[in-house]
């Protein structure tokens, strides 16, 4: 299991927004977390990639605990994760905005860049023309020298998957990547999906998109409330009542 | 003479704006601590250099060791202090809280230098540094000054070789990721507080070398010399030169030493009201900050982000038409920004606030 | 005991002056977002203003008030007018650094017209009185019971009349406001032209306790009206008031058991500590790490 998650739970002001969630993600699957409006899917995202603190429960990403770790140190680790608006760096090219996803920590400190400048932009070309290749295959190759602020909604989008294809990461989580997606985007993301589940990346996808769920996820994952109400391949999903139920029962009991 | 001065005091402050358009045009930390650098460095050098106080002048140290060597000591002390602030303000803080919080630690250190005569002869302060050197040198007064003079300038373009060189380097490109949005940054693995941290020591080392150099310039330096408005000035010349951009950064501080000196010189000042110049100069300055901000933040020269340029395009991109000027290698430096990016808010609105 | 009594009288006179400045500067913050570092220039505007007037009403107390008063309103509103509104839209930090710019044009356009020398007020003193245990001037009388006063006038505005009901709107929702039919434009600017004319008038008050001022009389006050608004929680014109009677009183004890000069050393200490362990107001019972502003 490269992602175990074990009776998580947090709470904002009295309201529990993630209560005694539980479930693991084996290496190489792709996962889909789904669940309607308020079910806590986001919460656990955040609190699973650093961005929050549990208040109680354990995470254990490739084996080794990360609950209460910072952002930046499981990012570290191998974990990357989306958020639901793209964030991109506005201010920076599409190329700087990419680059920045690999993995070049030790070269970005004052000395070095002071005293091996020459080195390091070597050292960086393996880099830049990797790059190059993503963007290539995201179809932002004549943007690269564009800032990240000029492009389109949808040409964010891919400037965030080609930036989460930079990193390699192990684990990669996408919070809601549809999210006012057209069709022909869609298709392109469900293949950009389809490519890191080839490289042997794991992947968890948060998403209301259920038919993108559908073709995209081995296993999936439901919330409802705070709580996992079910697990299971998404075939098995319609027969089960309590899916069902939150998915129907939203007009009523969700408000 | 009067050029050789008015052009080491600009290129002594051009220094200054390099340090604080590091921690303030990439890195998005609106910081008013800053003339507390410089003028901790000047206290340091002087009370380094001019050895033993003789009263009822007093204050602390004493020594009596070579300008340089205690130019660098101050350094040491500036970026010691500067360590202690931005660890207590960069933690959490940002935006207003930030630069609200770097406010009170530089009046809370104003207030202490000013009435605690102990540390540097409180509203009095130090004097006595008169050209280091002059007649080691062999040097006339005025031979001094000139020299001084080129010597300044030679510092600058160093620090300015020194500070483009890191703005187009993986650091560089890192502070701006940090400046445009932090929770991405942290997110792709980046130690958002070491980030501006470092970037906040590297402005101050840079503040206190400017300080060693206008104790250098002034020969005195007392209270009256900073202030928080001072440091307004230098946001000025950031702000017309052009955020993010160290060239655009020094034309800007020039601009503003030399060219609203000089502009003020031709106004009226009443004979019983020698306030009066340059009060009205610091009215043009202020006015000058709104306009800017209002209508052209980024400045007249732009932050401009490195060109990707490839040895062999696949296809020709009208965007890498000016980077194929360049050597090809390495994308080697100096190659010229995207011209013609219209608008953008760059580095304005990002991150920071 | 005794002498630290008085210490605290002198305190809440301290304290007086100050909460009429912090509730001022936070209901520009809570009307517009902002923080208005050219806050201290309402100030010094109000007790230069009453300093050119002076003789005309024959030193009389009252009637400077008023006008310091008016020329805080008038500055009030040119300052929201011709900058604040013009910056609508933009980060909190441009419009500081815009009204530092203000601060800056305001200081020396008073320079210009007043020379930068210190100027005196005529304005008498008054004599010592005994009140309890306290040792207080008649002026510094006047300025308690008017800041006591026109903090109540506030607490009638914003709890009891639909003028009140109304900034409180604005300042949680503008455009939620406009659409509620509340012309918030209008609002904000009474409100702007409102919180200048407190803090003209708590700089003529200011300016008459220490009787000689020069052009950063207002600027110098800034910082601790600052950390009063802080302590108190930004926003929150109520706390802000017991923001500043802690901030008053601690920097006034501080200031007697070390020398006087050192009180504001203090009060910038205090904001530091403020700042790192309670951004949001000493009154708040859990403070959230992460301010971002």
């Amino acid at each position: 299991m490269l992602l175990e998650i074990e009776s998580l739970t947090k709470s904002f002001g009295g309201v529990h927004a993630v209560r005694n969630c539980t479930f693991a993600v084996p290496e190489g699957q792709v996962l889909g977390l789904i669940g309607p409006n308020g079910a806590g899917k986001s919460t656990v995202v955040d609190l699973v990639s650093g961005f929050g603190q549990p208040d109680s429960g354990r995470v254990r990403f490739a084996g080794e605990s990360i609950v209460g770790k910072r952002a930046d140190v499981i990012s570290r680790l191998g974990l990357i994760r989306t958020f639901q608006a793209p964030r991109e760096w506005r201010n920076l090219t599409v190329m700087d905005n990419v680059l920045l996803g690999r993995r070049r920590f030790a070269d970005e400190s004052v000395w070095r860049c002071l005293t091996r400048a020459r080195r390091i932009r070597r050292a960086e070309e393996a880099d830049r023309a990797a790059v190059r290749a993503i963007l290539e295959r995201f179809q932002l190759a004549e943007l690269r020298n564009e800032l990240a602020v000029r492009l389109s909604g949808g040409q964010k989008r891919l400037l965030e998957f080609a930036r989460v294809a930079a990193a390699e990461a192990r684990l990669i989580i996408l919070d809601e990547p549809m999210g006012g997606v057209n069709p022909v985007l869609g298709v392109r993301i469900g293949e950009a999906v389809r490519q890191f589940a080839a490289e042997g990346r794991t992947v968890i996808v948060v998403e209301h998109n259920l038919p993108f769920i559908e073709s995209t996820c081995q296993q999936v994952v439901v919330m409802d409330l705070g709580e996992v109400i079910a697990q299971g391949p998404f075939s098995g999903l319609r027969d089960n009542p309590r899916v069902v139920d939150a998915y129907l029962g939203m007009d009523q009991s969700h408000g | 003479m009067y050029w050789v001065s008015v052009f080491t005091e600009a290129g002594i402050f051009a220094i200054l704006a390099l340090g604080l358009d590091v921690v303030w045009g990439w890195t998005g930390d609106f910081d008013l601590a800053f003339y507390g650098y410089l003028a901790l460095g000047s206290y340091m050098t002087f009370v380094l250099t001019i050895g033993k106080p003789t009263p009822p002048v007093e204050y602390i140290i004493g020594w009596h060791l070579p300008v340089l060597l205690s130019i660098v000591l101050a350094i040491v002390v500036v970026v010691g202090f500067a360590a202690v602030i931005g660890a207590i303000a960069l933690r959490n803080l940002r935006g207003i809280y930030f630069a609200v919080t770097t406010l009170g630690a530089v009046s809370a250190m104003y207030l202490l230098v000013e009435n605690y005569t102990p540390l540097f002869d409180g509203f009095n302060g130090v004097y006595g540094l008169v050209n280091p050197g002059q007649t080691a040198l062999n040097l006339t007064y005025n031979g001094y000054r000139i020299a001084f003079g080129v010597v300044v300038l030679i510092v600058l373009f160093l620090a300015y070789l020194l500070v483009q060189r890191l703005s187009r380097s993986p650091f560089g490109r890192m502070l701006r990721s940090v400046r445009e949005d932090e929770r991405a940054a942290a997110a792709y693995g980046r130690q958002v507080f070491w980030a501006k941290y470092r970037s906040y020591l590297f402005g101050a080392a840079l503040a206190g070398l400017t300080g060693g150099l206008f104790a250098i310039f002034v020969s005195a330096f007392n209270p009256s010399a900073w202030t928080p408005q001072e440091l307004l000035v230098i946001y000025a010349a950031i702000l017309v030169g052009g955020r993010g951009n160290p060239r655009g950064v020094i034309l800007g501080t020039f601009v503003v030493y030399v060219g609203f000196i000089e502009l003020t010189r031709y106004l009226p000042s009443p004979a019983s009201r020698p306030d009066f110049g340059p009060a009205l100069r610091q009215v043009l300055i202020g006015l000058m900050i709104i306009l800017m901000l209002r209508f052209r933040p980024e400045g007249v020269f732009r932050e401009r982000p490195g060109v990707d340029s490839e040895r062999e395009p696949a296809r020709p991109l009208p965007s890498d038409a000016v980077g194929a000027l360049a050597p090809a290698a390495t994308g080697g430096p100096g190659v010229p920004g995207v011209p013609g990016v219209p608008e953008g808010q760059a580095a304005d609105d990002g991150g920071s606030s | 005991m005794n002498t630290f009594l008085v210490t605290v009288g002198v305190g809440l006179a301290t304290a007086a002056i100050l909460a009429l400045s912090a509730v001022a500067f936070t209901l520009e913050y809570a009307v517009s977002r902002i923080a208005n570092f050219a806050h201290g220039e309402f100030l010094t505007i109000g007790a230069y203003v009453a300093y050119s007037t002076q003789g005309i009403f024959h030193e009389n107390v009252a009637a400077a008030a008023v006008i310091a008063a008016a020329a805080g309103a008038a500055a009030g509103l040119v300052l929201n007018v011709l900058v604040i509104e013009q910056f609508r839209g933009r980060s909190a930090i441009t419009v500081l650094i815009a009204t530092l710019g203000v601060a800056l044009i305001a200081e020396n356009v008073l320079t210009m017209i007043y020379g930068a020398a210190n100027v005196t007020y005529s304005f008498a003193q008054g004599n010592l009185h005994h009140v309890g245990p306290f040792l207080w001037t008649t002026s510094d009388i006047e300025v308690i019971i008017s800041a006591l006063v026109v903090a109540g006038l506030i607490y009638l505005l914003l709890q009891r009349t639909r003028f009140g009901k109304a900034i409180r709107a604005v300042s949680q929702d503008r455009a939620l406001a406009q659409v509620s039919g509340i012309p918030a434009r209008r609002i904000i600017m009474q409100t702007w032209a409102l919180a200048g004319a407190v803090a003209g008038f708590a700089g003529f008050a200011y300016a008459a306790t220490i009787g000689t001022f020069g052009p950063l009389l207002g600027f110098n006050f800034l910082l601790l009206t600052i950390t009063a608004t802080v302590a108190g929680g930004l926003g929150r014109p109520y706390a802000t008031l017991g923001g500043a009677l802690i901030v008053g009183l601690a920097i006034q004890i501080a200031g007697t058991y070390t020398s006087s000069a050192y009180e504001l050393v203090f009060a910038f200490l205090l904001l530091v500590l403020l700042m790192l362990f309670r951004p949001n107001g000493v009154f708040v019972r859990r403070s959230s790490v992460a301010v971002r502003a």
